[in-house]
């Protein structure tokens, strides 16, 4: 079973970057083995942003949670 | 096979590696003699022959580059040398290879380390003798072609390795230009992004954006396997994708994002000690990378980022930005130049007048 503190263990490598540029990244919710994350602040509505996201945050969770199944930008 | 650079494809870089690579091509310009580029792939090596081509005595002449890696050991043969009507099955007429196209000019043989041990004996004949037979020919054609090879791996230790003749190795191995990974000149790197954006904007019909801090940050972190290449496009789908008037984080490819924060095979490392909170907050964020950081790639990027934020901050004025950062006028000018960050008037210079005001507190002008 996949816990948060894993999760936000993989969302804590990218969040400096993006916290530097203004934004954040946070996890709404856990079901099972499906992740939910919400993006904040200044990338927030960029589609290009949200598929960076959706690409990169699910491929390192993928690596680093056996677990793991699938990540939605809600 | 071959290909047809954009025009406007040149060289950049500052660092010092490079400024060698540079200062070596301007010794061999006026030479006849075999280069051997050698570098990993996407650093250049087909732009780099170009150069050589455009700046040497063949320049009104053709410049035909092949990859010998895409074909098989006959193709290869009919492709440099050509062959006649019948020479196989599909041979309709006669074809001129690449090398007699070349004639007069230069023939870039790139992915020399792939080509197979039995035609690695044809070329080094044709490198002998310059005279070329076309495939299914009778005739011995003379050639006039100036011989540029380029490889991604160390052809020493393929020679080592029996994989390439050694006659061959020295045949080709007369100039060597080692061109160096990305990672290893990483002071290049603002040079290269803002080069790229650039260009890719331009094509768009459009200035290009501001790049954030964080992006520039990560930019510097990352070690760019795929090397200039890569670099290049990532500045291209930064041009296709950015929509918000400033590159941030977001712009940047998943896979440059997690592989410049990747920790590796280890779980998470201890957290480096935090910087002093009045640096700018890109060099925080650094800090906050766990795994392995390398101390002098570290300076470097904290370097070039301080210098940056005060050249902005002072609107490009050096002697304001170099007072901020209470260095002189002109040890500021030797940081922009070692960090690479003048690409030629970005920064409007302040004139000659020179050195820092001392006593003055960073503070007091931002």
């Amino acid at each position: 079973m996949m816990t948060k503190a894993q999760v936000e263990g993989v969302l804590e490598r990218v969040r400096p970057f993006l916290q530097a540029d203004g934004g954040d990244i946070v996890v709404v919710g856990i079901s099972g083995n499906t992740v939910d994350v919400r993006l904040l602040g200044t990338c927030a509505g960029c589609p290009s942003a949200e598929m960076t996201l959706q690409v990169g945050v699910a491929a390192a969770l993928r690596d680093a949670i056996p677990e793991f199944e699938s990540l939605r930008v809600v | 096979m071959t290909s047809a650079l954009p025009p406007d494809s040149i060289v950049v870089g500052a660092s010092s590696r490079m400024r060698a690579v540079f200062e070596f091509l301007r010794v061999i310009q006026d030479s006849e003699s075999t280069v051997l580029i050698t570098g990993e792939s996407g650093t250049g090596k087909e732009v780099t022959a170009t150069l050589i081509h455009q700046t040497g005595r063949r320049k009104q002449f053709p410049f035909v580059a092949v990859s010998c890696a895409l074909f098989s050991e006959t193709l290869i043969e009919s492709e440099l040398f050509g062959h006649e009507r019948g020479a196989f099955t599909g041979a309709i007429k006669d074809r001129p290879g690449r090398f007699e196209l070349a004639d007069r000019g230069t023939i870039f043989l790139d992915d020399i380390d792939d080509v197979p041990l039995a035609m690695q004996v044809k070329l080094l004949r044709v490198l002998q003798n310059r005279t070329i037979e076309r495939l299914g020919g009778t005739r011995t054609v003379p050639v006039n072609v100036r011989v540029i090879a380029g490889a991604k791996r160390d052809l020493r230790r393929l020679v080592q390795e029996g994989r390439f003749r050694e006659d061959l190795y020295y045949r080709l191995n007369v100039l060597p230009v080692a061109l160096p990974p990305l990672r290893e000149r990483r002071e290049d790197i603002p040079l290269l992004t803002d080069h790229f954006l650039r260009r890719y904007f331009r094509r768009n019909g459009e200035d290009e954006p501001p790049v954030s801090d964080a992006v520039r940050q990560l930019f510097m972190q990352y070690d760019w396997p795929g090397n200039v290449r890569e670099l290049e496009n990532a500045c291209e789908r930064i041009a296709q994708t950015c929509v918000c008037g400033t590159i941030r984080i977001g712009c940047i490819a998943a896979s440059i994002l997690f592989g410049a924060t990747a920790t590796g095979p280890a779980p998470p490392a201890p957290r480096q000690p935090a910087l002093d909170a009045a640096l700018p907050a890109t060099a925080r964020a650094a800090a906050d990378q766990s795994a392995l950081i390398a101390l002098d790639d570290q300076l470097r990027v904290l370097e070039s980022r301080l210098i940056r934020w005060a050249l902005d901050v002072s609107h490009g004025n050096k002697s304001k930005a170099a007072a901020l950062l209470q260095i002189k006028r002109s040890t500021l000018g030797d940081r922009i130049k070692r960090c690479g960050l003048d690409p030629g008037g970005g920064a409007a210079g302040s004139g000659p007048s020179a050195a820092a005001e001392d006593g003055r507190h960073p503070h007091d002008q931002t």
